[in-house]
């Protein structure tokens, strides 16, 4: 007994040594220009809900790609669908993460997606439907997002092999805690076509800052 | 504009498509942007957008429904742009323009056509109510909807919206045989008149109706209710749809009352009434009555359903046209139409459509039926390539007990490319 008690003695100095010694990293990615408002088609809709549609700002995903462990539980989030649109726009998760979509709205949605990653065409579905239409995604990749009623709604999940992610906010600006040390490299996303990368070096409890500028 | 062969339009559209296969998504992101102008605060909007169709037909003899070909094999080819623009939350324009071979698809040459234009004002905040005015598609019924070819399941319209009576617009019958003739329930007329006569013919509802005037409506809850006053009826030809159109001296008043549950269910029930014959028929109708005092009325009910994969629309229509000396003419015709969709890519579609005609005093004869009554089944298959790319394929039964109680089968395939 009093060997436990001097192994936990021990571990509760030890572990938050640990903690600290976890690294950091930080900066700033270079965002391109604010994309335009859609145009909501309402031709032979005579009684619609008006509204101006707003712009949704570019954001980036930085994320630190290498081998990590796969999660033991499957992760769960959420993208809604809210006043004709999909929020968030742009949702980071990790292989093997289950997406609930709810329907916020007062009218059907039918989210589908034909991209490579994932193919899926959850239907047409009600605001209160019970179980909420989800979709495991579990190959890395884009996948887009449709609605097949309202032509004008995008919405993507960017699916990484990584726990290590983060969204920047609308000036590009990005904060990952909690990354164990080595050697490895740092993405950021910020669109299909567009991935910048820097091989970054963490070390023990410090914080290394990154910026992506525009690339030459 | 100089006319366009169709062959041409038809290989320009192949370019279009082979050039869609090997685009990305971003090219069509690309595009999307490059068609969209916004002001910085998203108050000003505008969008081009469209389809380019090319269909193809196999045909029976005579042509069905509103195709106007002599040919067994038939090539459509069709450019749709739309325009979609917003000025703030009140304010919405749109525009329709098509350059194909007619309204009504036809052995002609390509021609560029404006066929809808319509300005949205909703001027109260707060409210769900608005006032649109310009040339737009008609509120009865619940098929216009759905009419684009990128949303239709099928690729011809319902049968009320397209099969043609005996009704003409030009000139009245002057007998009840004489309709009986031109509803090919008695025989008579020429072959070659047969065909030549079809340019005449009417049918209870012509397409999507886009005819000119003024439309208000209001939503209440989950009760929607609109009126419209437009310049022809709901059978008149798209000749007289247009706000210079030698048409109709009487407006046509439509109105329309629907109700939503949930988001699953719609109702509707519809009504119209207005001057079907063209001031060319004046003198052939008796003295002491105006051209207006002859209407096409009809009643409209509606139910529509979705569910997950399901879709589900129906329609009932009611119709009563006054003719000179003759009385009242009636025609039921109802169609149900179902869409599943079995993966992200495929999905089907079938529709039964059945028209029924009423009955005319003629003399000894007793009452008669003055058209053949019809059933048609519609099978479509439909495969979404990509967000961008859509074949259907159609293959359509019709039963009509004409002169000679007639089974015909049209065959025919649509491949859409949507920017």
């Amino acid at each position: 007994m009093p060997r436990r008690a001097v192994s936990l003695f021990f571990a509760a100095l030890i572990l938050p040594a640990l903690a600290l010694a976890q690294a950091t990293l930080e900066g700033r990615v270079t965002l391109p220009k604010a994309i335009t408002a859609p145009v909501v088609n309402q031709r032979y809709e005579i009684v619609s809900k008006a509204g101006v549609v707003a712009t949704n700002p570019p954001l980036a995903v930085v994320f630190l790609a290498g081998d990590f462990p796969k999660s033991a539980t499957v992760p769960v989030t959420r993208l809604v669908q809210k006043d004709l649109a999909f929020v968030p726009a742009l949702l980071p998760i990790r292989t093997g993460t289950k997406v609930e979509f709810p329907n916020l709205d007062e009218q059907f949605h039918n989210i589908f997606s034909y991209s490579p990653a994932k193919r899926f065409d959850l239907g047409r579905y009600r605001p209160d439907e019970k179980p909420v239409p989800s979709q495991t995604f579990d190959v890395a990749g884009l996948v887009t997002l449709r609605c097949d009623i309202h032509e004008h709604m995008r919405g993507a999940i960017l699916v990484l092999d990584t726990p290590h992610f983060v969204m920047t906010d609308a000036a590009g600006n990005f904060r990952l805690t909690g990354l164990p040390p080595g050697r490895y490299t740092l993405k950021a996303w910020l669109d299909s076509k567009t991935t910048r990368e820097r091989v970054v070096e963490l070390r023990d409890g410090a914080t290394l800052r990154v910026d992506f500028p525009v690339s030459p | 504009m100089t006319p366009l062969r169709p062959l041409s339009l038809a290989l320009a559209f192949l370019a279009a498509v082979l050039a869609a296969r090997g685009a990305t998504g971003e090219f069509f992101e690309r595009l999307e942007s490059a068609l969209t102008v916004s002001s910085a605060d998203a108050f000003f909007r505008a969008r081009a957008s469209g389809t380019l169709d090319l269909e193809a037909y196999r045909l029976p003899s005579p042509a069905p429904a509103l195709l106007d070909t002599t040919r067994d094999t038939f090539i459509n080819p069709r450019l749709s742009l739309y325009l979609d623009s917003h000025l703030g939350p009140r304010a919405y324009f749109f525009a329709q323009a098509r350059l194909d071979r007619g309204f009504d698809a036809g052995d002609g040459s390509a021609h560029l056509r404006l066929d809808e234009y319509a300005l949205r004002l909703a001027p109260w905040r707060g409210t769900r109510a608005s006032f649109q005015l310009g040339k737009f598609a008609t509120l009865v019924g619940s098929w216009v909807n759905r009419h684009g070819s990128w949303e239709n399941p099928f690729i011809t319209a319902p049968l009320p919206y397209e099969h043609l009576t005996g009704m003409w617009d030009n000139e009245p019958p002057r007998s009840v045989n004489q309709l009986l003739l031109w509803s090919h329930v008695r025989p008579g007329l020429f072959p070659a008149l047969t065909a030549e006569e079809k340019l005449f013919r009417l049918p209870l509802i012509w397409g999507p109706a886009y005819g000119t005037g003024a439309a208000a409506s209001a939503a209440f809850g989950r009760f929607i209710v609109a009126a419209e006053v437009k310049n022809s009826a709901l059978s008149s030809r798209p000749d007289s749809w247009g706000p210079g159109a030698d048409g109709h001296r009487y407006p046509t008043l439509s109105s329309r009352l629907a109700w939503s549950p949930n988001a699953m269910w719609h109702v509707g029930l519809s009504a119209s009434t207005g001057q079907y014959l063209l001031p060319v028929a004046r003198p052939l109708i008796p003295a002491g009555v105006g051209l207006g005092d002859y209407r096409q009325r009809l009643l409209a009910a509606d139910v529509g359903f979705a569910w997950h994969h399901w879709q589900l629309w129906a329609e009932f229509f009611r119709t009563r046209f006054a003719l000179p000396r003759l009385g009242d003419a009636t025609t039921d015709a109802a169609y149900v139409e179902a869409k599943y969709r079995f993966t992200p890519h495929f999905s089907a579609a079938l529709r039964l459509n059945r028209q029924t005609f009423g009955t005319l005093a003629d003399g000894p004869r007793g009452l008669v039926r003055w058209g053949g009554d019809v059933w048609r089944y519609d099978v479509a298959p439909a495969w979404r390539l990509s967000p961008h790319l859509q074949l259907k394929l159609q293959a359509s039964w019709q039963h009509e007990a004409s002169v000679q109680p007639e089974h015909t089968r049209t065959l025919s395939s649509q491949f859409t490319l949507r920017f």
